[in-house]
């Protein structure tokens, strides 16, 4: 990211002046190193035009100043190159274009010199190939090494990113099912095994009714129902605990408005929430908030609690709050295990319980749709 | 008796209809969802509905909404809706504004065949019964009264709970094996502690205890 932030910035400090004088001063804005620079490419560029005139007065011949411009450029082009190079992010990449730097101006005097041998001499044959071969394998076997890692590790994060998003997605999944399973499992219970016992009660009651006359018999019938109520009361209490009946048949608000009664206090419901969410988050919320409201009734001598409930896009955000004497440990058994239902849904639970300035508690559950 | 009777599982169903058949009350019609209901009302025009609260097709609390939208269009219709939980604000919305002929207990009171059967006859004749376990969950509640509430010993709490569900001091007497006289000395110590004003009529005795109930959440 820094990087991508500085290189505007380097991009502007090796503008090009727009200084239109042919000497440039240092009173255009630039830096000694810029400016020497700048002077440096016109001198060499003045000698090189003075060493032309020299050769043209001088009777023309063979053309000797070549050989001087080739031997001007050579730095020239050395700056260019490493100034390019080293604009390059550090550590590696630097490495390879400051080698690849190298790489281009030599090959560029061995072409350049053959040209003017080929030129001035008429030598026939391109007798650098070997060396510009040399060069392009020694280049290119470095890059390879210094880069080999880069490319690995590259792809390793793309592996890793990729296992991460499905195992996201499978673990958001596998958590949906079972929330969905739990829910069948309650409705099942309600209405599978305990309407089946209430049909029980129900055929013990008749024949109740129609054995009068023998009080051993009515005795029998009467233990029996008193066994099935006991096995319906279970079943009920069993089914309460995986999921709140209100909470499968009208979802979390309803729920919630039902638990902040039954805990006194007075305790405010407000919702911003219309949609539809997952009955994993619904379930989640809710038990989060009903071990809250526990807490606060529990510990924290309020006088005042409210639950928030706004179902955002991306996320329901649940905040439950009291005014009592705070102090609660966000490390403790209690909150952890809320903690631990919340990050299984990739959510985040913060707490904060000031002494004395009671208990805030927000958490955020991401919806995915 | 004219009755209909909305319940989805058919094994109970029958059981009811046999039970109510032996016991000379006449089943004008079998439902299995909240608009066979209403249209089975609408048709029959009975005195009293039993409605399941969980209906198809989705089993939430179809039968509840079927059992007020059928209050609102024949006010005098009597509703007992039979559910396998006791919700609180099931029993409010069912209440509403008419508390006239209204029932709301939970499933397994049918075994307990005599109690259902007198329920049945005080919610036609325009009766509140409401499930013992509606006034535990408002006991339940911490709140203001919550010290009034405390002092009412076991006894008395169970008295309460009977009498929400609209039975007679005799009935209650029956139901917790002591005489008549004890009850009544009870529900005196009961009105006095919650500060309401005593009333001999059952129907109206439930209306205080509950009144007092949901104001006091």
């Amino acid at each position: 990211m820094s990087q991508h932030a500085q290189r505007p910035a380097d991009l502007s400090r090796h503008r090009e002046p727009t200084d239109r004088r042919w000497m440039p001063t240092l009173a255009a804005g630039l830096s000694v190193g810029e400016y020497i620079r700048s002077v440096m490419a016109r001198l060499a560029a003045l000698i090189a035009v003075v060493l032309s005139a020299i050769w043209a007065l001088d009777g023309q011949g063979y053309f000797w100043p070549a050989w001087a411009w080739l031997g001007l450029g050579v730095p020239l082009m050395l700056d260019r190159t490493a100034s390019w190079a080293w604009r390059r992010p550090p550590g590696a990449v630097r490495r390879v274009s400051c080698v690849w730097a190298l790489v281009s101006v030599a090959a560029a005097i061995l072409v350049l010199t053959w040209l003017l041998t080929w030129l001035l001499a008429g030598v026939q044959t391109f007798w650098p190939a070997w060396g510009l071969l040399g060069l392009a394998t020694a280049g290119s076997a470095y890059s390879l090494f210094a880069l080999h890692d880069r490319v690995l590790v590259a792809h390793g994060r793309r592996a890793l990113r990729a296992r991460i998003d499905l195992l996201t997605h499978t673990r958001r999944q596998a958590v949906d099912a079972q929330a969905a399973e739990l829910r069948r499992i309650e409705r099942d219970l309600h209405d599978g095994a305990q309407a089946r016992l209430v049909a029980l009660t129900l055929q013990l009651g008749r024949a109740e009714l129609r054995v009068d006359q023998e009080p051993e018999l009515r005795r029998l019938i009467h233990d029996a129902q008193r066994e099935a109520h006991r096995a319906i009361a279970e079943l009920r209490d069993l089914a309460r605990g995986i999921v709140p009946p209100l909470l499968a048949d009208r979802g979390l608000v309803a729920a919630v408005e039902s638990l902040a009664a039954r805990y006194g206090l007075g305790t405010a419901v407000r919702s911003k929430t219309h949609r539809t969410l997952a009955p994993a988050v619904e379930r989640t919320a809710y038990f989060v908030i009903a071990e809250a409201l526990t807490n606060t009734a529990k510990h924290a001598s309020a006088t005042r609690s409210w639950v928030q409930l706004s179902a955002e896009s991306r996320a329901l955000v649940v905040v439950v709050g009291d005014d009592g004497r705070g102090g609660a440990d966000p490390e403790g058994s209690g909150l952890a295990g809320l903690r631990a239902r919340v990050e299984a849904l990739d959510g985040t639970l913060n707490v904060l319980s000031p002494a004395g300035e009671g208990t805030v508690l927000e958490v955020d559950i991401p919806c995915v749709s | 008796m004219r009755v209909v009777i909305a319940e989805d599982l058919a094994l109970l169903r029958e059981g009811i209809v046999a039970l109510l058949r032996e016991n000379d009350i006449d089943v004008v019609a079998q439902v299995d969802d909240g608009p066979a209901l209403l249209r089975a009302i609408a048709g029959h025009r009975p005195d009293l509905a039993i409605v399941d609260v969980r209906l198809p097709p989705t089993f939430r609390d179809e039968g509840l909404r079927a059992a007020i939208e059928a209050r609102r269009r024949q006010p005098k219709l009597g509703v007992l809706v039979l559910s396998q939980y006791v919700e609180t604000a099931y029993a409010n919305e069912l209440i509403g504004e008419n508390t006239a002929g209204i029932g709301y207990l939970l499933k397994e009171r049918i075994g307990d065949v005599r109690a259902f059967l007198d329920a049945l006859q005080r919610v036609a004749a325009g009766g509140t019964v409401l499930d013992r376990q509606v006034v535990t969950q408002l006991l339940a509640t911490r709140d203001g009264r919550a010290d009034q509430l405390s002092s009412l010993t076991g006894r008395e709490r169970e008295v309460l709970e009977l009498m929400a569900e609209g039975r007679s001091n005799t009935a209650i007497a029956e139901s917790m094996v002591v005489t008549p006289g004890a009850v009544e000395k009870h529900i005196t110590n009961i009105f006095h502690k919650l500060d309401l004003s005593a009333c001999d009529d059952d129907h109206r005795r439930v209306l205080a205890v509950l009144v007092y109930l949901r104001v006091a959440r």
